[in-house]
């Protein structure tokens, strides 16, 4: 037993910081490579380093927490507080793409035919596909909603099913969103467009992948009974990035699809 | 699909649990398959889970407890040595704190207000 006279964690000493910051120089040197000399290597090299990292440091959280009982209320705390300030930095990420969109199309160029959409844009219909994600992902924030209570109120087969739609849902998300960028009439070369949608986007989509990723994480601990009645925050801080990917959708969608078409 | 499911675990909810519910509401691996903390915490969460329903406060999670600090009602100081160092916010909004060493033994007064502080002191439990 720790022999401390306080209630916080002091991390034992750990090699996953410093081969994530050494997997950040081989991502991003290796894409300045692949970009001038036409080979992955190092940035291959520098992604499987990242995915090796995210999966021994969150493992070590996950013996830390659960099986050695360090995180204890004032832990939990702080873990909130990062959640909270790492998803509000997030939320900055897309706030940037959103101006980017507003400043393009408010005040469209000449050399867009001064209208937006831009001439020569065939827009996707915002009330077939993207309504149906909509959907999709508001279907989605209710069934995390019903797995989290299922887990609060101890019922472990209703967690388990609900957790499951979640990630289904997801999948299906991700699956039209693919099949609408397959299908698409215009590519992100597009003019100003074409980049704001496919970037905005873009991102949009690449966090569902990562919130799916975590909730189905969640759902392997679940099974696996880590989770308590009481103490659960893993996943609390999955349902809290699912519901913040759903509400960037709807802003995406508002905006860009409807608003922008 | 998501409709039907919720439909038919709202009506399994509905007509079960009416009966589970009678009782004192059980949450436990027993009753639904997911343990509570009682049944599943370790290590130090278990500590502070076990204190806490005590009402002991063994790692001053909690914001001290209140006394008058005269010298019939000392503010009772725990320490797990001989010796603390005390912070004295002689009246409310006192933007200046009193800092000094509370040592075993007699009460000492804070030097500026005048309020007693005595140590008690005690082993930690681990």
């Amino acid at each position: 037993m720790a022999h401390q006279a306080h209630a916080y964690h002091m991390v034992d000493p750990s090699p996953w910081p410093l081969t994530g910051a050494v997997a950040a120089l081989l991502m991003t040197s290796g894409l300045a490579i692949w970009m001038h000399f036409h080979t992955m290597t190092l940035m291959s090299l520098g992604l499987i380093l990242l995915l090796l990292t995210m999966y021994q440091w969150w493992r070590d959280i996950i013996r830390e927490g659960t099986f050695q009982g360090h995180h204890t209320p004032p832990v939990q705390k702080g873990l909130r507080y990062g959640m909270i300030l790492f998803i509000t930095s997030e939320v900055f990420f897309f706030l940037g793409f959103f101006w980017a969109f507003y400043h393009s199309s408010l005040a469209p160029t000449p050399e867009l035919g001064g209208c937006w959409p831009p001439t020569g844009i065939t827009t996707l219909n915002p009330f077939e596909v993207p309504l149906l994600n909509t959907a999709v992902l508001l279907a989605s924030g209710v069934t995390v909603t019903w797995a989290h209570h299922s887990i609060m109120e101890g019922q472990r087969k209703q967690a388990i099913q609900s957790l499951t739609l979640t990630i289904l849902l997801g999948f299906y998300f991700t699956a039209l969103q693919a099949m609408e960028y397959y299908e698409a009439p215009f590519t992100i070369a597009d003019g100003v467009y074409g980049s704001t949608f496919f970037v905005a986007t873009g991102f949009h989509g690449l966090h569902v992948i990562i919130g799916s990723t975590f909730l189905a994480v969640c759902l392997l601990r679940q099974a696996q009974y880590h989770f308590t009645s009481d103490h659960h925050f893993g996943f609390e801080a999955a349902a809290w990035y699912w519901h913040f990917v759903d509400v960037v959708w709807l802003f995406l969608y508002i905006s860009i699809y409807w608003w922008g078409s | 699909m998501a409709a039907r499911l919720l439909l038919r675990s709202g009506l399994r909810a509905v007509t079960t649990c009416q009966a589970v519910r009678a009782p004192a509401l059980s949450r436990s691996m027993a009753a639904g398959g997911i343990p509570t903390d009682e049944e599943q915490a370790t290590g130090l969460e278990k500590v502070i889970m076990k204190a806490m329903k005590e009402g002991k406060d063994p790692f001053n999670m909690m914001k001290p407890k209140s006394y008058a600090g005269s010298r019939n009602d000392p503010h009772l100081v725990p320490s797990i040595t001989n010796k603390r160092v005390v912070g004295c916010i002689c009246e409310e909004d006192n933007t200046s704190i009193v800092w000094f060493w509370l040592h075993e033994g007699e009460p000492q007064r804070c030097p500026s207000c005048g309020a007693h502080y005595k140590l008690v002191p005690h082993n930690l439990s681990h």
